[in-house]
């Protein structure tokens, strides 16, 4: 009988924690998503149904964010595995010194990301920051760029900041997956003989997908959370937010606390997609 | 074609090292340069003279100062609370889903670990209402709870992966001794499980130093805003000082720059263990 009890009792604070502050209000958010509920008329709060969805589906700003979102997630995505494979790859050629630039290379990993989006507002500063310093002297261009002040160039500048806190993840999941490979699959494959080039290609390649997967799907969560960084650019304005954004203006500006709660279950449905795969990947990675 | 590759290798160091350390390397230089040569129409990099007024305005006392170092302390104390309950509580959590037989483990499991990817604003508005009506708001240990319940799934993965590696006939052969399972969980699973709950300690202690986006909403008051939010603060308010804010964000990233700096062997293991942050 004790026996039987013992892994509940343990297991009590954490579900009791995960009961109250995560799952309770996850179901209450989606019943919030149904109603009409705005602060500013506290009078009028009723049930609604799916309306909340249907108003925000066919509103012009919704889809505005989700273009931002979709940019970002797209840029973030495609140059965090390219920066990250090829500053995984440098690690493993940096014998000398290597402490050094592995805790230089998790340093962006480590810090608040409002404190990024700061540092990098410096460099990007619209008037003469750092990089328009630098293209002025070399003469790229003549009068300073304003980063900061339209909307593709700011996303740029915000993925860039998203980019630089991600890539120490992949690139040290990718590190840690090319040591775990085994080397007599590379002795035999020069056996065989295999060019460098091929045996990149059919060993390499094949080898690392399942680590690059797990820093493929961490990183997506993350570039579809960014909020920190935004805020740090450009602060609460419309021109660079993402739908975490607009539900966080929604709910907490315009005080609407029913279109928020909808909107943050879409965000949430394309979180949880990529959540599934990225517990496949996860899963994947313990097996091997 | 040996100095061909020794030419490349030294390249991509040094861009490695401008993108690793440029932004800090920046910031650094605006915070002490004087207000006026600060972004000054000129190529120049370097500031024509050097001045500490920013840091010393930070440490002299004064409102923005002491609010600076008043958030974070706040930010201090969220991190002890939230580790003194998320620790043990995972810890706990961990050994009964890796070494116990139960009914309902793998439900458990799972449901835990796709909460990893839920986005805090999904139940940020039932808990600023649930917050509000209990008084809970601007409470530095409810707000604490928050932060462990969005670390917990990634805290219990990590150690519990690192238990299930630990062979049973350790423990066997403890309970055979005489130990019970309660003083051989103390004498032989946690001295062997040291380094992944370092590891964890490490993660909870830098997610709690970045927190932002909650906070934002439950803590409003000068007692519990941790240091984010006052830096960020500093960018809204009436006048916008750049190099105030660039000693500040200098000063908030030595606590974290450190841990990394010290502890990277552990944060590099927990990392690639299959761990996520923010």
């Amino acid at each position: 009988m004790k026996k039987k009890i013992a892994p509940y009792l343990l297991l009590t604070p954490m579900i009791l924690i995960m009961g109250v502050l995560v799952f309770y209000p996850i179901i209450t958010t989606f019943t919030y998503s149904l109603k009409k509920w705005k602060l500013t008329s506290p009078g009028d709060i009723r049930f609604i149904g799916l309306k909340n969805y249907r108003n925000i589906l066919q509103s012009d700003s919704f889809w505005y964010s989700m273009q931002n979102t979709v940019y970002i997630l797209v840029l973030v995505i495609v140059l965090t595995t390219i920066l990250g494979c090829l500053v995984a790859a440098f690690l493993k050629i940096s014998k000398k010194c290597s402490g050094i630039l592995l805790a230089l290379a998790i340093l962006p990993w480590a810090l608040p990301p409002f404190v990024n989006g700061i540092l990098w507002k410096f460099v990007f500063f619209s008037g003469y920051g750092f990089l328009n310093k630098l293209l002025i002297g070399i003469g790229a261009v003549e009068k300073p760029v304003e980063f900061l002040a339209s909307r593709w160039l700011l996303l740029f500048v915000i993925s860039i900041v998203v980019v630089w806190r991600s890539v120490p993840f992949m690139a040290l999941v990718c590190l840690a997956g090319r040591q775990s490979l085994p080397e007599d699959v590379y002795e035999a494959a020069e056996i065989d003989g295999g060019t460098k080039g091929k045996i990149f290609l059919h060993v390499t390649v094949p080898l690392m997908l399942p680590f690059v997967g797990v820093g493929l799907t961490s990183t997506s969560v993350t570039a579809i959370n960014v909020f920190d960084e935004i805020v740090a650019l450009s602060g609460y304005s419309d021109l660079a937010k993402n739908i975490l954004m607009e539900s966080y203006l929604t709910t907490f500006n315009f005080l609407d606390f029913g279109k928020g709660s909808a909107m943050t279950y879409i965000v949430l449905f394309f979180a949880l997609l990529l959540g599934i795969f990225y517990l496949r990947s996860l899963n994947k990675e313990v097996e091997y | 074609m040996k100095y061909a590759k020794k030419a490349g290798y030294i390249a991509a160091l040094i861009l490695f090292l401008i993108f690793a350390a440029g932004p800090f390397v920046w910031t650094f230089i605006i915070s002490i340069t004087p207000d006026h040569a600060m972004f000054a129409p000129t190529p120049e990099l370097l500031p024509g003279e050097v001045t500490f007024e920013n840091y010393k305005e930070l440490f002299s006392g004064g409102q923005r100062g002491s609010r600076f170092f008043e958030s974070m302390y706040n930010s201090l104390r969220a991190a002890a609370i939230t580790l003194c309950i998320g620790v043990p509580v995972a810890v706990m959590s961990a050994y009964a889903l890796s070494r116990m037989e139960f009914k309902g483990r793998k439900v458990i499991k799972n449901l835990l670990l796709i909460t990893m990817v839920i986005p805090v604003m999904a139940t940020i508005i039932p808990l600023y209402q649930m917050f509000a009506a209990g008084k809970m708001l601007d409470d530095i240990f409810w707000l604490s709870m928050v932060y462990v319940s969005s670390y917990l799934p990634m805290a219990v993965w990590l150690i519990s992966n690192y238990f299930a590696t630990i062979p049973e006939e350790l423990e066997e052969a403890a309970l055979i001794d005489g130990c019970g399972k309660f003083v051989s969980f103390f004498r032989i699973i946690l001295p062997l499980s040291y380094p992944i709950i370092l590891s964890v300690i490490l993660i909870m202690f830098l997610n709690t130093w970045s927190q932002f986006q909650i906070p934002l909403i439950l803590a409003s008051s000068m007692e519990t805003k941790p240091m984010a939010i006052v830096v960020s603060e500093f960018m809204t308010k009436d006048t916008i000082q750049y190099g105030l804010i660039a000693a500040a964000g200098m000063l908030a990233l030595i606590p974290p720059a450190l841990t990394a700096l010290i502890f990277r062997k552990y944060l590099i293991s927990g990392m690639t263990k299959g761990s996520v942050k923010g």
